[in-house]
């Protein structure tokens, strides 16, 4: 029988680490996650079944070391061409059992691109953190900070509002930073997080890039309270909540890159947040790919499986066309965001408006024939044993992550077209 | 059973009149054009322009509203709306073209001729011309465009292609590069809807094709529409009397609208129904996977087929819903109220996205019949995205409906 | 402003081969092309003013040599591993003006495929046929006949049909075939073949796929009868009429590559025609965007240019985006077709089903996007002047051959989902 791997990938893309850990994930997908999963949906508050796998994962096989240095006790990802190419195969892996794992271990990551990787490598910051994640066996989680209530997600507009409705201040008293503020949403919070990187503003109102800061902030850190996750349509694994900075208190230099710099490689959160989303798409569409194959063979119509039928199998096709493009466009966007050398600096706006532009595609044909196959499931499509309908729930919220459709058509449209005010 | 009937349509609501001039144009129009167009394919001289004679002139659409003592038909009354559609949609069946052009026709009889809005004055003036049976007035209209003129004066946006001055009774109009909404080589009369100098109420203006100072470019090459052979204009000093005025308010502009899109939905339904026959000729004994299976009977191509019927049933539908709104201005308002006309600019676009999806899903049953002129499809495929595209940019009517529905006040 | 070369296109594929031929068709295209292709249209019976830029390209710039040997004067691309890389750049450069020349330029090479390609070069062919185009400046034409009256392209369905439905027949005649039937449509007819290939069975109503044969005929042979090309809503550099074969006599070792392989083979008449189906509509797109930047920029709304409205925006930003991804996938499916060391041997089903995954999916992306475009153009997107509706009408065609979207969906479900009454 057809499998998943049967959809193409670019196969000159493929990291030296893909054949390990793809093995080892697929693995762990189906022994610690897949035979849970049903049930994940009323764990959003305790996680009692989803952190054990994450121990497994993350902790015990040590993936939560691969972005720091070799001599800092983790993988040296961070410096590594391939990076990109090797988180979308893992992404891939996890998403076809849980997105909202997924993105809670991708999101475990996004914090570190400001100080791991190349040219902006921040020596001191990741000697003050490996330890914390190299040196355990237990899960550690990190998140990144950005939201707020006034603006939503118009805070990562950046080259609009250019930092200036940013509500979250960080002011200089001596060698500290004194940070105050109200965050919202950010992955792995809820009480995950041992360790966040906080989107703040040096000068209220300002709109220039230099008072934009990236400041680390450990969670046990006096101050810093993170609320109850909040309950959503889906993604139990991801915990969301309210967190509070009420004079929290941290170094000078915990500070991730410096002025100008924080603003500057903000850029590569959002290249790397957008690829990661089209591998969870395309992690996603695998599994329901999967379990259609099982449904079109099983059920019966005339006598024969229903995939014999003419007119279901146009959307069998339709299902399997758009996998074959969004895994290809989504390989492609990884290859562009490891190679630098080629497609330029991660950071660079054409390179994020790139990967806004494919991840909102990919999105939209999600949504469209996985509709279309859940319609096809008729009363199955909607039937939690059937798992289709956790991954569309799953990935309709994964849309409205890190700026809607609009706002990635905005910044599509700005760079393709040179478009001055929007 | 008459095949076009297996589409449902209010047919409770038409008249017997209705009926019957449905019926007689139906044999009409397949008599004189669907019958001939595979030897005159679109040609305009030998196909479209008589015929445009017959359905205007000897037919009558052109007389339908004026009163009868100037030589009219005077069905004037809102229930006139069901008489558009079902005749509108007859045309369109034949040719798209023919029926987009009679829109505007029966479009500004409607709102001049009204019953409860009667412009005297103008009829007076006005019906001659449309009811001495010496050949058919083909109506234009030169409407604000979406981003022509930077310095142009805008209306909701959109840019007034013509500037009117009011000298001492007359109207003195001037603009450069003007795009009318059909036939600009053509066309005997054109409404435009104007800005006016050192005023911000803009004016309805009527234009003769004659008017000097009017002048039209070469015919431009389009995708469909060949019964519209369209060119742009220059006018420059056109001075017309200031009766030429028809109105200055947004509702009696709007009401105008709201008739024309009735007309164009129509149009488009009729341009659905010819795919429909089209289609089912060439289904009803094409084979697929060798032979045996008749293309219809093959699960997909079937489910296909049925969609587009899906669609086409849909459109009718909502077109007729619009004729019942305007027919009916007691329950839903004036048909220049917000709300009709809002429904009417939502209706006609839904129609016509329909119809761009449903010609796209014929051509790809057909395969390269689909695209040969000899099957006679394509054409309507080019005369709809056609229409569509001159009634306007959905984005920019999208923002009306959230003027209405939302109350936003600055799109 | 930007160009279109700011689209993404994968760089390790490209070769120098391809971006030198397409740098000159690029100038060709300026200055032979766009200046007239607004009366391409009304030229579709007399080609007089398409004929000449085919001359200087094809025989007098000399790619109508490119796939034949080195030795026989061509350019030996028949041998390379680059072949449909390089295809791809030059089908967009062409299709940029005028998508019906890019096809008529990729069918002069479809039947040659069948003789010039490894591991199945046809080396007493090539010598045969290599003196026609190689031997002259002027454009020499070929064509693939393979639809027939009865059934249309449903004969392309060769995975099902097996060939039974062929009635083109060919019959042996001591050291000769003698060939008798109709064909209809194939491009580069209507009077302007010099060399056909023409799918014929040797045994009507046979499912052996031995009985399959694809024989050359030269057009000049006795019996061959062209119509005149057809009216079609668009493409009118591409010609197309019925071809009857009357007695038409040929030796015997003009059949491609013999019993079974020309079916074998001819799944890569298919993969290659996919391929070239989506540079074109790339093509077709890279000059829209020019287009409508131009529209964008020039127009303006409440004192601004169009593009600088949201709406408007949303409009122009899909169309990039589906650029991006429908280049992207067909510089995959182009690079899947050459490196058949990595993905298998592109006449398999397999890589047949993968490449009309990827050509559906771009031509349904394509058409939706050039839709939205016309409407967002008014009463200009039908405006023969503004070419953005001569690409649309275009562009249909490509959808609809090579057997069609339907056809091209159950290809796809029969391989991915392993259907097998289809």
């Amino acid at each position: 029988m057809r499998t998943i791997d049967d959809f193409t990938r670019p196969l000159e893309y493929i990291s030296p680490m893909d054949g390990l850990l793809g093995s080892i994930f697929r693995d762990w997908v189906e022994k610690e996650v897949m035979p849970y999963r049903r049930q994940f949906d009323e764990d959003y508050r305790d996680h009692r079944l989803i952190h054990p796998p994450f121990k497994k994962l993350l902790g015990e096989y040590g993936l939560q070391r691969m972005i720091f240095p070799e001599d800092l006790g983790g993988w040296g990802m961070g410096r590594s061409n391939y990076m990109c190419t090797a988180a979308f195969r893992m992404f891939e892996e996890i998403a076809r059992a849980d997105t909202g794992m997924a993105l809670a271990f991708g999101a475990l990551f996004w914090p570190f691109l400001f100080i791991a990787l190349e040219p902006h490598e921040n020596r001191r910051l990741l000697e003050e953190f490996a330890p914390m994640f190299c040196e355990t066996t237990e899960p550690v989680f990190a998140a990144l900070c950005m939201t707020e209530p006034q603006g939503g997600s118009d805070i990562e507009n950046i080259e609009i509002v250019k930092g200036s409705t940013i509500r979250t201040t960080a002011v200089l008293d001596g060698d500290e930073w004194v940070i105050n503020g109200h965050k919202l949403w950010p992955s792995n919070t809820g009480g995950l997080a041992r360790l966040m990187a906080v989107v703040c503003t040096t000068n209220p109102g300002s709109d220039d890039p230099r008072d934009i800061a990236v400041i680390y902030v450990t969670s046990d850190t006096p101050g810093v309270t993170q609320g109850p996750p909040y309950e959503k349509a889906g993604m139990a694994a991801d915990m969301n909540s309210d967190v509070w900075f009420e004079n929290v208190r941290v170094p000078s230099w915990y500070r991730a890159c410096g002025p100008g710099d924080d603003a500057k490689y903000f850029g590569e959160i959002m290249s790397t947040g957008n690829m990661g989303i089209i591998a969870w798409i395309s992690g996603a569409m695998m599994n329901i790919y999967e379990r259609l194959t099982e449904f079109v063979n099983r059920k019966k119509y005339r006598g024969l499986p229903l995939k014999e039928n003419d007119a279901v199998a146009g959307v069998l096709a339709d299902f399997a066309a758009n996998i074959e493009a969004i895994r290809i466009v989504g390989y492609q966007c990884a290859r562009m965001c490891d190679r630098h050398d080629l497609y330029g600096p991660l950071w660079d706006p054409g390179l994020v408006a790139k990967m806004r532009a494919q991840r909102y595609l990919a999105m939209d044909r999600f949504i469209e024939v996985t509709g279309r196959v859940m319609n096809l499931m008729e009363c199955f499509g909607t039937d939690r044993d059937w798992d289709v309908e956790k991954h569309w729930r799953d990935l309709k919220i994964l849309q409205l992550v890190e700026g809607s459709k609009q706002l990635c058509q905005i910044e599509t449209a700005r760079w393709f077209y040179e478009c001055r005010t929007l | 059973m008459n095949d076009l009937e297996l589409f449902p349509y209010p047919k409770n609501r038409l008249q017997k009149t209705d009926l019957d001039l449905a019926a007689s144009l139906q044999d009409l129009v397949q008599k004189e054009i669907v019958d001939k167009r595979l030897e005159l394919k679109e040609d305009y001289r030998g196909l479209l322009e008589p015929n445009l004679n017959k359905l205007l002139v000897e037919v009558g659409l052109q007389r339908m509203f004026w009163p009868e003592k100037l030589g009219g038909e005077e069905h004037n009354g809102p229930e006139a709306a069901y008489t558009v559609a079902a005749a509108l949609e007859q045309v369109g069946r034949a040719d798209t073209g023919l029926a987009y052009l009679a829109a505007h026709n029966l479009a500004l009889q409607a709102s001049l001729a009204m019953r409860e809005n009667l412009n005297q004055e103008a009829c007076g003036r006005f019906a001659p011309l449309f009811c001495d049976g010496r050949g058919p007035v083909i109506v234009s209209f030169v409407l604000p465009v979406f981003g022509e003129d930077e310095k142009a004066p805008a209306w909701r946006g959109k840019s007034f292609q013509v500037r009117a001055r009011a000298a001492s009774g007359s109207w003195v109009l001037n603009g450069k590069g003007v795009r009318p909404t059909c036939s600009g080589a053509d066309a005997h009369l054109f409404g435009a809807w104007c800005a006016v100098e050192g005023e911000e109420q803009p004016a309805f203006i009527l234009v003769p094709g004659d008017a000097p100072g009017l002048s039209r470019g070469p015919e431009f090459k389009k995708t469909g529409l060949a019964a519209s052979r369209n060119a742009d204009l220059d006018l420059s000093g056109v001075e017309v009397p200031a009766e030429n005025c028809l109105f200055r308010g947004d509702l009696e502009y709007r009401r105008l609208l709201s008739w024309f899109y009735l007309g164009v939905s129509a149009a488009a339904v009729g341009g659905l129904l010819a795919a429909y026959q089209i289609l089912k000729e060439w289904g009803d004994n094409r084979v697929i996977k060798g032979t045996g299976n008749v293309f219809k009977e093959n699960p997909l191509t079937g489910a296909l087929m049925g969609e587009i019927a899906q669609d086409i049933s849909m459109s009718r539908l909502l077109a007729y819903d619009l004729a019942g709104m305007l027919a009916d201005p007691t329950t839903f308002g004036d048909a220049g109220s917000d709300m009709v006309y809002t429904a009417a600019l939502m209706i006609v676009h839904h129609v016509l996205a329909t119809a761009e999806r449903a010609l796209h899903r014929t051509m790809e049953l057909m395969a390269s019949a689909g695209y040969a002129k000899e099957w006679q499809l394509e054409r309507y495929w080019r005369d709809l995205k056609t229409v569509q595209c001159y009634v306007g940019s959905h984005e920019l009517a999208k923002h009306d409906f959230a003027r209405w529905f939302y109350g936003a006040r600055t799109l | 402003m930007r160009g279109i070369d700011v689209f993404s296109r994968p760089l390790e594929y490209l070769t120098p081969l391809g971006e030198q031929v397409g740098e000159i068709i690029r100038e060709w295209v300026e200055n032979e092309v766009i200046p007239y292709r607004r009366r391409f249209d009304e030229d579709y019976l007399e080609h007089r003013l398409i004929l000449p830029p085919f001359k200087k390209l094809l025989g007098e710039y000399g790619i109508q040599r490119i796939l034949f040997p080195e030795d026989l004067g061509g350019w030996g691309l028949g041998h390379s591993d680059y072949l449909c890389v390089a295809a791809f750049r030059m089908f967009e450069e062409i299709a940029r003006a005028d998508s019906g020349m890019a096809v008529a330029f990729g069918v002069v090479f479809w039947p040659l495929v069948l003789i010039c390609c490894e591991p199945h070069v046809n080396r007493r062919l090539c010598e045969e046929f290599a003196p026609m185009f190689t031997g002259t400046t002027e454009p020499v034409f070929s064509c693939l006949a393979m639809t027939e009256p009865q059934g249309g392209s449903d004969i392309e369905n060769v995975e099902v049909l097996k060939g039974s439905t062929i009635r083109t027949t060919a019959v042996q005649d001591g050291d000769e075939w003698v060939i008798n039937g109709h064909k209809l449509w194939p491009t580069n007819t209507g009077g302007v073949a010099d060399l056909m290939a023409v799918v014929c069975t040797t045994n009507p109503g046979s499912r052996n796929p031995d009985d399959i044969a694809i024989i050359f005929v030269p057009c000049d042979r006795p019996g061959v009868t062209q119509g005149p090309a057809y009216e079609k809503a668009g493409m009118a550099a591409d010609k197309n009429g019925d071809i009857w074969f009357e007695n038409v006599r040929v030796p015997l070792w003009y059949r491609a590559c013999g019993p079974g392989d020309d079916a074998k083979y001819y799944g890569e008449v298919v993969s290659l025609g996919n391929m070239g189906s989506i540079a074109f509509a790339v093509g077709v797109m890279l000059n829209i965007y020019e287009k409508l930047q131009e529209y964008a920029n020039r127009k303006v709304y409440r004192g601004l240019p169009l593009k600088e409205n949201d709406a408007v925006a949303g409009v122009l930003a899909d169309f990039a985006t589906t650029i991006e991804a429908v280049r992207i996938i067909g510089y995959q499916c182009a690079r899947m077709c050459d490196r058949q060391d990595l993905y298998g041997p592109r006449w398999s089903p397999e890589i047949v089903a993968r490449a009309r995954a990827h050509r559906y999916f771009a031509a349904d992306r394509a058409l939706e996007a050039i839709g939205k475009v016309m409407n967002l153009m008014e009463c200009f997107g039908p405006d023969r002047d503004w070419d953005v509706e001569k690409h649309w009408r275009d562009i249909k065609m490509v959808q609809l051959w090579l057997g069609g979207k339907q056809l091209s969906q159950m290809e796809v479900a029969r391989w991915f989902f392993e259907c097998e009454t289809l």
